[in-house]
């Protein structure tokens, strides 16, 4: 397990999120991530993530596809069991076309959804620690982290400065575990005090 | 300070003018040596070659008109930045136009049946498929849809450029607004009905696949439509460069060029797909009356031009096109866009030259002076046309939306 | 970055009225919240006496075999392969809206892309249907599948267009469901956290797969869509493409034509647009979301009726002309004695009617807009796209090469319909279950447009609107 305390300042524009973002990281401020229901664009630029490469392993399974085809049927057609259809010469490309085609798109949409869902960890009966319920409704949900130099007030202090309409500290999980939505496993004494801003 | 009056830079001149030359000695040239030649192999060849070049220059320019109104009647607002841009070049066609149709005359009233089976009439009176075409394939009919077609979309264009010049009088009241974009709309759907009824169905037919005159195929006009917008499309990316770097265009940004570049890359896969369709659907039918377009194309002398034509308009754009940042980049996008057009100008090149030269084509001299002379037109006259307007709409009400155009 | 919102005054709202996220969500979830409506219940049971219906008729096409069905002996395929190729073209605007429309940054597709793969989904399912039930001995089905096998191994014919079908519509199925799905999450997770219930809560956490809203998440989530996206452009071209080699690679007359791949596209955005239509119409209103699914949004989607209907239209006149054109006697033969004229005539006037002809009243803005006449013709669209394939097929077989063999007039029997209601009743009976249990509009989706292109905020843009270009560039421009 993986349990470490958390601030969690909770935005309700997104306009006040961006400064405030900056703001943070400008003090030093560790952001563990900020959640928000809907993807807010700049965002992971402002958080200083770099640009996912999802997509080029998209077009390598695309390109394994490809292959898989091409080698597959002209192995089947002009090794494997050779038959004359309609004539054409075995070795009949402009027939293949079309599944190859398919088999690329295939196996490239298919191993990019698998490498996304591998990435974030989604999955059925994977759980994560919800931070704020609102945080896939109307809230922009930032969360930072606290070391042993972190003075929590402080930095609640500075949440709520920036902008944050709800302020809390909570300790919980940070990554990922099986279980159940609907019920509550007690890993640790969840406690946090709400300061209203 | 934005630059917003064009003004030809010397060194563009320089080329245009050159281009020019280089293009009319190639023509006098050809005309002395080819055309008055009596070789009949020379005459061909010259005719075709003219032929060749006004048919695809023609729809090129024609397709930046087409671009303009598809993304009106789409409501697109990231293009207005740069919306003079295709204005201009949609301002050659009626130059073109009068270019092309003098190609016809020539043509036709030539009886050049070395072109056009079909003016010739004894052939035709011996030939039962011909005979039985006759109702559409004729001079007069030729004259008249091909005189109509060029009016209108001259008028049509005219129109268009004329009402996106109204966007630089004056801030619109809201209702103003509105009822300009209405009358945008209005008449770039009079523009794409036509141009449906001309470039997506008739005039194909008419001026080109009537060069096979035996010879049918209903995805031609598609994919001749295909084969020219996408490279309008390239030329226009061409222009956009050139103005950015002289420091014009500040509210275009590599957002816009990006936008421009995904247009190439699909409409790109887009010709792919009908080029393929085509292809593989009279190969795999293998009737003789059909595969006879591609014999001659894909296991006679062309063969080089066949697959060269599949790499430069396929594959090119495919790999070096997919990235984000080559779509973003000044120096692929110009070398992608001069390739595209080439591309485009070489499967014209072996629309036309099998059915007419023949086994005796030759890629020489005069086929890359007539490209010469109708690149320096396209500079000259599309330049002439940028100096004539501001070139940002400054009163379009989807200007701004364009200057915050993010991809 | 620009954190400016700014839309054009000139472009309608798209989302109506004062709103707020919370209240988008509210609106939205309502729906999956609230006991459905007796409306929903009538529904829902008329969809399913269908859907047994069909079954029933399945179950003596299984069990006394395809003699069930009146094919004759040139009309190996009827009203089977019309309802496939019918139901294969509906399930291509769901794709169309959200990856091409996504593509085209056309903001209108947030109102209704959801719902559109939904039903994309389920017309695939329906259109599956009839080639393997065709296959009479059904259980060996899977023999289409290139495995390793105790025949040979014999494989299967790589060549042949009904082969590329199986791996088309298979892919099809599979990459619109993950596009479809990969969009859900977001919004099943919205579910979840508000969930009163337990069951309930348990349900859409599993399945939203533990989506969290982390900012490195959505980026990818991003990533995902564009590429999805831009992959699915063009499979769902290749579908119907592929679909059109069945007939097109064959040498048939009023078959083999180069136009039709690009041609049957047109015609599958068309019908899958009109039953979007359809859908939507019902929807907005049963649900209560006219502010998400606007007179705009309908309007947009009649523009595009209008222009895939021209495309057709240009695509049937084609052919006409070149079977005059072309010089085949076989070719003319098909097209003037047995298309326009012959038995099945009215068939082709119907479809010309219905396709070309009514779709061109969509050019007056006013009908465009009228709500009744929308939904009136997004069914007169579809029963004109069902009998053009049923002219490409039939008025194309029942003239054989030798006379000998003209079949007699096809008709239909009482299980040829049935099947076909029946894929009605599987049709219906999911898109009602999915509009009970999933959010019917892309919730996130909607709130990414929200303050661009809600009613209420474009009022707020009236500074922006009144600058001049100048000052706007620079506003928006400073932080460079």
């Amino acid at each position: 397990m993986d349990i470490r305390k958390f601030v969690v300042g909770s935005f309700d524009d997104e306009a006040v999120l961006f400064p405030a973002v900056k703001k943070v990281r400008k003090a030093g401020y560790k952001i563990h991530d900020v959640y928000t229901p809907f993807p807010v664009h700049g965002l992971d630029g402002a958080l200083g993530l770099r640009d996912t490469s999802l997509h080029t392993a998209g077009f390598v399974y695309g390109l394994t596809g490809l292959t898989t085809a091409l080698s597959f049927i002209s192995w089947i057609l002009t090794r494997d069991w050779i038959q004359n259809y309609g004539g054409k010469p075995h070795f009949s490309l402009p027939a293949w076309i079309p599944i190859m085609f398919e088999l690329t798109v295939l196996f490239s949409a298919v191993g990019m959804v698998l490498t996304f869902c591998y990435l974030c960890q989604l999955a059925p009966f994977v759980k994560k620690h919800v931070f704020h319920p609102r945080a896939t409704d109307d809230l922009f949900v930032m969360v930072i982290e606290c070391t042993s130099k972190t003075n929590v007030k402080e930095t609640e202090d500075f949440l709520a400065a920036a902008g944050a309409k709800e302020v809390n500290v909570q300790i919980a999980e940070a990554g990922w575990w099986l279980g159940r939505y609907d019920q509550d496993r007690h890993l640790f004494d969840n406690k946090s005090e709400t300061v209203t801003a | 300070m934005i630059k917003q009056q064009f003004e030809i830079p010397a060194g563009y001149k320089k080329w245009t003018y050159g281009l020019l030359a280089v293009g009319i000695v190639a023509f006098i040239a050809g005309f002395i040596f080819l055309g008055m030649s009596k070789n009949e192999h020379d005459q061909t060849r010259f005719w075709a070659v003219l032929l060749q070049n006004s048919v695809y220059f023609l729809l090129v320019c024609n397709a930046a008109m087409f671009f303009i109104c598809a993304i009106t009647l789409a409501h697109g607002g990231w293009s207005v930045a740069f919306r003079r841009v295709p204005e201009a070049i949609s301002a050659v066609v009626p130059v073109f136009a009068i270019l092309a149709f003098l190609v016809f005359l020539g043509l036709i009233l030539g009886h050049r049946h070395d072109i056009y089976h079909w003016v010739d009439k004894e052939a035709v009176a011996h030939d039962k498929i011909l005979t039985w075409k006759k109702g559409f394939l004729n001079p007069t009919f030729f004259f008249i849809w091909t005189i109509i077609t060029l009016c209108v979309w001259t008028f049509t264009g005219m129109k268009m450029r004329k009402l996106s010049r109204k966007a630089d009088e004056g801030p619109m009241s809201a209702e103003d607004a509105k009822r300009y974009t209405w009358n945008n709309t209005v008449w770039a759907a009079i523009f794409v009905v036509f141009f449906a009824l001309t470039v997506g169905s008739t005039i194909p037919w008419l001026w080109l696949m009537s060069l096979d005159a035996h010879w049918y195929s209903t995805m031609y006009s598609w994919y001749t439509f295909a084969s020219t917008f996408v490279a309008g499309i390239a030329l226009i990316a061409l222009f956009i460069i050139f103005l950015k770097n002289h420091g014009y265009l500040e509210y275009t940004t590599r957002e816009q060029l990006h936008d421009v570049g995904k247009f190439i890359f699909a409409f790109s896969i887009f010709w792919t797909y009908l080029w393929f369709s085509q292809f593989m659907l009279i190969w795999y039918a293998n009737i003789p009356e059909e595969t006879i377009y591609f014999k001659i194309r894909f296991q006679g002398p062309y063969r080089g031009f066949f697959f060269l034509n599949f790499i430069i308009n396929f594959c090119a754009p495919i790999l070096i096109l997919m990235t984000k940042g080559s779509k973003r980049n000044y120096a692929v996008m110009t070398f992608m866009s001069v390739a595209v057009i080439l591309g485009h100008w070489l499967d014209f090149y072996q629309m036309v030259m099998p059915s007419t030269v023949g086994e005796n084509h030759n890629l020489g001299w005069f086929e890359w002076g007539i490209l010469a002379l109708y690149i320096g037109m396209i500079m000259f006259f599309t330049g002439r046309a940028l100096t004539k307007a501001p070139l940002v709409a400054k009163y379009h009400p989807y200007l701004k939306e364009s200057i915050i155009h993010h991809t | 970055m620009s954190l400016i919102k700014y839309e054009s005054f000139v472009r309608e709202p798209l989302v109506d009225g004062e709103k707020t996220y919370n209240q988008v969500t509210e609106d939205i979830v309502y729906t999956i919240e609230a006991k459905p409506t007796r409306l929903w219940y009538i529904g829902f049971y008329i969809s399913i006496a269908l859907l047994l219906f069909g079954v029933y008729s399945l179950y003596r096409d299984v069990t006394y075999g395809i003699g069930q069905w009146n094919l004759g002996k040139t009309i190996g395929w009827g009203w089977d392969i019309t309802n496939f190729v019918w139901w294969v073209g509906i399930g291509h605007a769901g794709t169309l809206i959200s990856a091409i429309l996504l593509l085209f940054r056309q903001g209108w597709r947030t109102g209704v892309n959801r719902a559109a793969e939904a039903m994309t989904i389920f017309a695939v399912i329906c259109a599956g249907q009839f080639p393997i039930w065709h296959m009479g001995r059904v259980w060996m089905a899977f023999f289409v599948m290139p495995y390793p096998n105790t025949r040979g191994p014999l494989w299967p014919n790589f060549n042949s267009p009904l082969l590329w079908d199986v791996f088309a519509i298979s892919t099809y199925f599979t990459v619109s469901l993950l596009f479809w799905y990969s969009g859900l999450l977001p919004d099943l997770a919205t579910v979840r956290d508000r969930a009163k219930t337990k069951l309930r809560k348990l349900l859409y956490g599993i399945a939203s797969f533990g989506w969290s809203g982390s900012t490195k998440h959505w980026q990818r989530h991003e990533s995902l869509s564009l590429v999805l996206a831009g992959l699915s452009t063009p499979l769902v071209l290749s579908v119907h493409t592929i679909v059109s080699f069945d007939f097109a690679t064959s040498v048939v007359p009023g078959w083999h034509t180069t136009i039709f791949p690009p041609y049957f596209v047109a015609g599958a955005v068309f019908s899958g647009f009109a039953m979007v239509q359809t859908l939507m119409l019902i929807t907005r209103r049963v649900m209560n979301l006219q502010d998400y699914i606007t007179l705009g949004h309908i309007e947009a989607m009649n523009k595009v009726i209008v222009l895939t209907g021209s495309i057709v239209g240009c695509a049937y006149l084609t052919e006409l002309f070149i079977a005059w054109y072309g010089a085949n006697p076989y070719e003319y033969d098909i097209f003037f004695k047995y298309r326009i004229a012959g038995a099945y005539g009215w068939s082709y006037w119907l479809m010309m009617t219905c396709n070309v002809i009514s779709p061109q009243l969509f050019w007056f803005k006013k009908l465009r807009r009228n709500i009744g006449f929308t939904f009136f013709m997004s069914i007169v669209v579809n029963v004109g796209m069902w009998f053009e394939r049923f002219v490409i097929i039939v008025s194309s077989l029942y003239r054989d090469y030798l006379p000998s063999s003209w079949s007699l007039y096809y008709r239909p029997t009482i299980f040829e319909i049935g099947f076909y209601l029946g894929t009605f009743g599987l049709f219906f009976t999911c898109y009602f279950l999915f509009s009970k249990y999933f959010p019917v509009i892309a919730i996130a989706e909607i709130k990414s447009i929200l303050k661009t292109s809600g009613e209420s905020y474009k009022e707020k843009m009236a500074d922006l609107e009144n600058l001049s270009v100048e000052e706007f560039y620079a506003k928006t421009h400073d932080h460079h």
